[in-house]
């Protein structure tokens, strides 16, 4: 007896939607498998160009700009007003000079810089010379069309400096390295690593509350006096472009 | 045609006759230039020695002396540092180097280079530093010591390392100067 062999088309596998639906079954393994990092990957795509973008980004960052500005003036007319009512001397202006470094000595024992701004656009000697990150030194000489700065870490340069956290004052003197010293005449000043110095407000060479450094290191060894080394936050080595203060103490 | 040859004859004759003088020039810049690539550091080599040492050796002790002296006024006049002066340092090293013969053997005479400015360099700076010491006696002698023997060290070093080059061309230039003189 030959074996009759069946032909029908009616076999689940001959039907093209059963095989649709076990490639949907296995792609919703695969979703599941992958905890749904195919949707997620997808949903990333399909919603880029909704996302709150570049522009918005901008909007807020430019709001928060505006806020501090703001709150900046404000904070600096109170500064005025209530240094006028204390009768104490006067923070530095607005009055500045924008001036690129055209020389610089930053090694050795020289160490100067020589600005493009000179007696021509109204800088006088003992102008101050701030960069970003706080003071680099002051105006010692100037010529017509330039004018020579005294950094503070010339061995020439001795400044009254403030610092904050415990409300002192000290000398900065400058050794003829990257690293001036702050000395100050108590034994029991209590001064930290990390301490944040700026100019005195009894200094009469500079204007108060300049940024200047932090203290890297503390020197214990002398009997009457306690040193420091100051890191200075404006590296005068790379500052290209510094701002003269016209300020008049 | 005549003329033009004669004048390029007359400039060229005048630049060779005064090289020495356009060289001279050529230190103050350097020093107010301070290419930070050239420092140890971030310590310069002492340049005014390049030009003193071949020029000295040239010409003798007093025109080294004198010229240590125009040397020292310039290049104080560059710096702000009013308190102190280059000038005793330089006058010195130029009758220093007015008193060294030139050496037969080349190679010979380049290091001996490299050691007289550097020795010339360390009294330069030692100089300096004592002026320093001395106008701050009171406060910070001790905290000046170490960055200051750093700096004279460096100082040494880079001048020492650079002379060899330098001072052999100037001394050549300088020499070919005079003789186009005589």
């Amino acid at each position: 007896m030959l074996g009759i062999r069946r032909i029908s088309t009616s076999r689940w596998w001959h039907r093209k939607k059963n095989w649709l639906f076990f490639a949907i079954f296995l792609f919703l393994v695969f979703v599941r498998i992958s905890k749904g990092a195919f949707y997620k990957d997808f949903y990333y795509f399909i919603s880029k160009p909704f996302w709150p973008g570049q522009f918005q980004k901008e909007i807020v960052l430019e709001s928060i700009a505006q806020e501090y500005l703001i709150k900046l003036n404000l904070l600096k007319k109170d500064n005025i007003r209530l240094r006028q009512i204390l009768s104490l001397q006067e923070s530095f202006n607005d009055e500045h000079i924008s001036a690129a470094v055209i020389s610089r000595k930053t090694g050795s024992w020289w160490r100067q810089i020589i600005l493009n701004k000179g007696s021509k656009d109204g800088v006088e000697i003992g102008n101050i010379v701030i960069g970003p990150g706080g003071l680099l030194g002051r105006v010692k000489n100037t010529s017509l069309f330039t004018s020579s700065v005294t950094l503070i870490t010339s061995p020439d340069s001795k400044l009254g400096v403030w610092v904050d956290r415990i409300q002192i004052n000290g000398l900065l003197v400058g050794l003829g390295d990257d690293y001036p010293s702050l000395i100050l005449y108590s034994k029991d000043a209590d001064i930290k690593v990390g301490d944040f110095v700026s100019s005195s407000p009894a200094s009469t060479l500079l204007p108060p509350n300049i940024p200047i450094g932090i203290i890297q290191s503390i020197d214990e060894t002398l009997t009457s006096k306690k040193t420091a080394k100051i890191s200075l936050l404006a590296k005068p080595y790379v500052i290209d472009w510094v701002q003269i203060l016209k300020v008049g103490i | 045609m005549g003329a033009n040859f004669e004048s390029r004859y007359l400039m060229n004759k005048f630049f060779t006759k005064k090289l020495s003088l356009i060289s001279f020039i050529f230190i103050p810049i350097i020093f107010l230039w301070h290419p930070n690539w050239l420092g140890f550091l971030g310590v310069q080599p002492y340049w005014p020695l390049f030009w003193l040492l071949p020029w000295s050796m040239i010409n003798g002790s007093i025109n080294g002396l004198l010229l240590g002296l125009f040397l020292g006024l310039i290049l104080d006049s560059l710096t702000v540092n009013e308190s102190f002066t280059q000038i005793p340092g330089l006058i010195f090293c130029g009758f220093l180097f007015g008193r060294i013969k030139l050496h037969s053997d080349i190679l010979l005479g380049h290091f001996r280079y490299g050691l007289i400015c550097s020795f010339g360099s360390f009294l330069c700076g030692t100089i300096y530093f004592l002026q320093i010491l001395f106008r701050n006696f009171s406060d910070s002698n001790s905290l000046m010591l170490i960055p200051s023997v750093k700096n004279i060290l460096a100082e040494v070093f880079l001048t020492g390392f650079f002379a060899p080059f330098i001072c052999s061309q100037l001394l050549r230039m300088f020499k070919f100067s005079k003789r186009k003189i005589q």
